[in-house]
């Protein structure tokens, strides 16, 4: 590998070490609840995970996009576990993340080792058509585990009203009765209030960090953070992910400070759209040998990330709401407060028009200084790919170049590393960058 | 000055020697076979043959195409789409449009006066699209490739063809075959589909007159015939406009030793 | 049967049709994706609801706008409104429903003049007793919005009238289809298909007063053809006359086969369900839509689908079912291998076929065939 010549100091992230361990942590304690005693149920990244917390302090769950994730990572287990779907009759073109986890199931492997831990309960939520669904096959495939979904495709942000907050609040009352009925546990409003305040602290917290990347240097690149926003998807409502956003955002504060960059030649400055094809993350690698470097994506800022517009336009960290002023302090407030705060998810707004998404990925190229877009045309995800063709021409239109490139973020198969890499070339020749060093 | 462009395709190489970064000295091909190294070697010394001239002589080789990276000679590389630009600007000033259609790959640019690129859209995966779909079409309908094109002009007839995917649409031409149709409607249905495609990828990135049409495809007529009907403007076809990338990746070289 | 080409007719026309309504009544027309339009709302207000289907033609403009892993259904939708050929329509909606035709309606709005559209917040829980709240107070929003648009208040006895035209609807093609339990249906399922596409394009009082006038008839015809292995088609949007047609005509010495009952939106699952009755309209209406037979992709926790196609298996005494979908339809492939082993653990054998914008006749009728052989192989033991 030839020297990198760059103008910007780079250093490692401190907190890289703890943020593997969380996640370690996490994938164990959930395959190792039922030796303690505890509770394990498995849901979406964007289920209301604060409800089930008032179950008690052993409740621990497996979210299966980022699981999903995990398993295209590792390639030969990954395609193991889409044959044993495509062979129970599953089309390929499904939800590549909830392929590899009925794979899981059907092989009986966990992708961490050992047999695939059998959830007690499922606790989704639906937007995409395949949330719920997702787990009503789970159901079957495991004989029968008892599910619930909340519905929260209740329209876009700008339309909010009390009828729509009331169709949800009423479903997770409906939903707290249904978890008692199958635990048999007596439901804690204290532990569900605590969970709650958490939620609301992540997904800020992890906003105001990406916040950060505005700056020139990026103190990071997106690649990294698919390793720290992972956490929010894994259990936003954890004290230990709250707390550990809260650190992250300190030290990645320092590095803006100090001038620390992400990527020592960053001359060009890109965003994604979409999850990555999770198995050639060494896309993002190659972009920093044309001195390229990508700052992230409403994805990775708005699938957990909680924002709001200020009064100067700018696209900011959305402010909690214990900082509001807002009560929380019994189950109707908190739960009202959890279903209010989860509406203005940037990743929810697009399934009503692309529009709204547009807008935002216009935002985001004008506020953290873009040069270009690249967008992941996702064959493995209809509802992140919903509408990006008119993303597209929006951009466009906006006056930013875009390069597309298709692939799937959880099916090796359907993506083409040598043909995207010579899209990248053609892009960077675009944009008048020359490759530093190969 | 003599550059010299390589353009490394999927099916076969194409060789330009170029002078002053004007005037075109030779041009050769040859299929890419199994060893690509020494079909580029001796492409390149059939085009050298043509102009009288020496490997010493060539004081620039850029190469471009899908192995551009694996071209021997070449000093660096460029891609099709900026070498399509380069080329096909260099032969008709006023294109702003350039359809690349080769043996795997469908490509569409946008480009200014200066032949850089604005915009550009690469067909996915599936071949369909391409000529390597045309080969598999023309052999179901067993004709040699070079008269797909002259049959379907014989044709006036539209049959509806989905070309998602080849190996279906295969089948469909299997079908037509079966049902006695004539040949000349089911190879103008075969170009049609083709070109149907091929025009999606355009509106893709939108078109402004001049648009020209380069690749090896772009020698059959009635795909020609077919891209005008559907977008409705004419579409420029160079004399030879299989070398449009190799004269590109030409003109490239003497850019880059200052010469244009 | 000179009955029977009022309907093929208003679905071969059905643009000059629409055109020719707005002319004779001055009313307006709306374009809808997706049956869980409230269509009610809008008869109510004397707007002619009209369903947005395509036309199975290759084409090559949705290319910039939808990606194309999405159906091909949608994207044909589409083209149909880049291509000009829904110019008249005053209004057009979307009830929620699947992300593909979504992309139909948003692409729609943006990139073609329209007066008046609508995204309608049709509740995924159906089975959640929170949903009639909800629905009723997204059908109050929408009839302020019609009202808005058409300058004119909806009372609420059009409301009723409108439920009873609907409901008389459904009524009449229950009985329609009912009629082809018989032994001998006195209908062939591409004939029943064309009636109940009809029902989705047309003011629905001149489409009673057609069926009215069938139904006088239609229980004396007899048929040419043989009935045949008594077939079932489920699945998604199908709008795919084509197809029928080539099952219902294959030789009738070696393949004799009949469509006796449907399970698609574009079939019984539009009209299957009459709205109840309540004393207040809207709740009727919202009663309705969140009790009829569900499209897969509101069809959760429970399948409730499958004991309803089981159902319609018994009563229509179906031999072989035919589960087809739209190519990418993920709602659907969520639920074939469920709905094919159901039908296969009740003794009645699945052909899968994917459905694109145009039928590859000479395979399907392979397998076709193929499978009425199998099916045929039964009858021996």
């Amino acid at each position: 590998m030839a020297e990198r010549k760059g103008k910007y100091p780079t250093e490692p992230l401190k907190c890289w070490e703890k943020a593997k361990k969380i996640r370690e942590d996490y994938y164990r304690n959930y395959a190792t609840a039922h030796e303690r005693g505890g509770l394990r149920w498995a849901g979406g990244a964007w289920s209301f995970d604060a409800i089930p917390a008032g179950l008690g302090e052993d409740v621990y769950p497996l979210t299966s996009e980022p699981y999903g994730a995990s398993c295209a990572y590792n390639k030969p287990f990954s395609l193991r576990c889409l044959e044993a779907t495509e062979k129970a009759g599953y089309a390929r073109d499904l939800c590549a993340y909830m392929r590899n986890y009925w794979g899981s199931i059907l092989l009986n492997e966990y992708v961490f080792g050992g047999p695939f831990p059998k959830p007690d309960f499922l606790w989704q939520d639906h937007i995409c058509c395949s949330h719920a669904k997702w787990y009503q096959v789970v159901s079957e495939l495991e004989g029968g585990i008892p599910h619930f979904c909340i519905d929260v495709a209740v329209g876009p942000e700008t339309e909010i009203n009390e009828n729509k907050i009331e169709y949800i609040v009423g479903q997770m009352h409906d939903g707290i009765e249904f978890l008692e009925r199958v635990t048999g546990r007596k439901y804690r409003d204290d532990l569900l209030i605590k969970a709650v305040k958490n939620h609301f602290r992540s997904t800020s917290t992890w906003a105001k960090v990406c916040e950060l990347n505005k700056n020139i240097p990026a103190p990071l690149d997106e690649k990294t953070m698919y390793s720290l926003y992972v956490l929010g998807t894994l259990h936003k409502s954890s004290q230990v992910v709250a707390d550990f956003y809260e650190e992250l955002y300190k030290e990645v504060k320092d590095r803006v400070e100090r001038g620390i960059a992400a990527i020592p030649n960053e001359r060009c400055r890109v965003m994604s759209d979409t999850q990555p094809p999770w198995g050639f993350l060494g896309v993002f690698r190659y972009l920093e040998k044309f001195g390229c470097v990508s700052i992230g994506s409403l994805y990775t800022f708005g699938l957990i990330g909680a924002w709001e517009v200020d009064e100067n336009g700018e696209w900011v960290h959305r402010k909690t709401p214990m900082e509001r002023g807002v009560t929380i302090n019994d189950r109707d407030s908190a739960l009202r407060a959890l279903a209010e705060w989860e509406l203005h998810k940037p990743e929810w707004q697009h399934f009503y028009s692309p529009q709204l998404k547009s807008e935002m990925m216009i935002r985001i190229a004008r506020q953290w200084k873009l040069n270009g877009v690249m967008l992941h045309y996702n064959r493995g995800c209809e509802g992140l790919s919903l509408g990006i063709a008119e993303n597209r021409l929006a951009l466009l239109k906006a006056g930013f170049p875009v390069m597309i490139f298709e692939g799937n973020m959880g099916d090796e198969r359907e993506f083409d590393m040598t043909r995207t890499m010579s899209r990248i070339d053609a892009f960077m020749e675009t944009l008048g960058m020359k490759k530093e060093f190969d | 000055m003599i550059t010299a462009g390589i353009d490394m395709g999927a099916k076969n190489i194409k060789v330009v020697l170029l002078e002053d970064g004007k005037r075109i000295l030779a041009k050769s091909q040859l299929p890419v076979g199994t060893d690509t190294k020494a079909a580029t070697e001796r492409a390149f010394a059939e085009a050298l043959g043509k102009a009288g001239l020496k490997m010493d002589d060539v004081r620039h080789i850029t190469s471009t195409g899908t192995g551009r990276t694996t071209a021997p000679y070449a000093k660096d590389n460029v891609t099709e789409v900026s070498a399509g630009a380069k080329g096909a600007v260099f032969l008709h000033p006023g294109t702003r449009t350039v359809i690349d259609v080769g043996a795997e790959e469908g490509k569409c640019l946008r480009c200014d006066a200066a032949g850089k690129v604005i915009d550009f859209a690469v067909n996915e995966k599936c071949a369909a699209g391409a000529g390597s779909f045309m080969e598999a079409m023309a052999r179901a309908l067993e004709v040699p490739l070079e008269e797909l094109g002259p049959l379907a002009l014989k044709s006036t007839k539209t049959i509806p063809m989905n070309a998602q995917c080849a190996v279906f649409a295969e089948s469909e031409v299997v079908t037509l075959v079966h049902q006695k149709t004539a040949k000349e409607d089911i190879a103008r249905a075969v170009n049609d589909a083709i070109a149907d495609r091929i025009t999606s990828m355009v509106r893709k990135v939108g078109f402004d007159p001049d648009v020209v049409l380069i690749g090896g495809v772009a020698r059959n007529k009635a795909f020609v015939e077919a891209i005008k009907r559907n977008l409705q403007i004419q579409v420029m076809v160079p004399e030879d406009p299989e070398y449009v990338g190799a004269l590109g990746a030409a003109l490239a070289a003497a850019e880059l030793e200052g010469v244009r | 049967m000179r009955e029977l080409e009022t309907f093929s007719s208003w679905v071969k026309d059905r643009h000059e049709y629409a055109k020719d309504w707005k002319k004779r009544t001055g009313g307006r027309v709306l374009g809808y994706f997706c049956t869980y339009v409230p269509e009610e709302i809008l008869y109510a207000a004397g707007v002619l609801p009209v369903r947005v289907l395509g036309s199975h033609e290759p084409q090559n403009v949705t290319e910039p706008h939808i990606f194309g892993m999405f159906c091909p259904f949608c994207r044909d939708c589409l083209a149909q409104g880049l291509k000009g050929r829904y110019s008249y329509l005053d209004g057009l909606m979307i009830a929620q429903s699947c992300l593909h035709i979504r992309q139909a309606y948003t692409s729609w709005v943006l990139h073609i003049p329209i007066g008046f559209s609508y995204y309608l917040c049709m509740p995924h829980k159906v089975q959640s007793k929170r949903s009639y709240k909800f629905l009723r107070g997204e059908l109050e929003t929408f009839k302020n919005a019609v009202e808005k648009w058409t300058g004119r208040k909806i009372e609420e006895a059009a409301l009723r009238e409108a439920i009873q035209v609907y409901n008389e609807n459904r009524r009449l093609m229950r009985q329609l289809f009912d009629l082809r339990k018989r032994e001998e249906p006195p209908i062939s399922g591409e004939e029943a298909m064309t009636i109940s596409l009809a029902e989705q394009m047309v003011d629905k009082k001149e489409h009673n007063a057609a069926l009215k006038e069938l139904l006088g008839k239609l229980p004396q015809r007899k048929r040419e053809r043989p009935t045949g292995t008594r077939l079932m088609i489920v699945g998604s949007e199908d709008d795919d006359l084509a197809f029928l047609h080539m099952v219902e005509n294959l030789n009738k010495d070696q393949y004799p086969a009949t469509f006796v009952i449907d399970e698609h939106c574009t079939g019984t699952r539009y009209f299957w369900n009459e709205a109840p009755e309540d004393s207040d309209p809207l709740m009727a209406i919202a009663r309705r839509y969140i009790e009829r037979p569900p499209c897969p992709s509101k069809d959760w926790e429970e399948r409730k689908r499958i004991p309803h196609i089981l159902q319609l298996a018994r009563d229509f005494k179906v031999q072989g079912a035919i589960v087809m979908q739209q190519k990418f339809c993920d709602p659907h492939e969520l639920d074939t291998v469920a709905i094919r082993k159901a039908l296969e653990k009740e003794g009645i054998k699945t052909l899968f076929l994917e459905f694109d914008v145009t039928v590859p006749a000479g395979q399907f009728r392979i397998r076709v065939e193929a499978f009425l052989e199998t099916l045929k192989q039964e009858d021996l033991f």
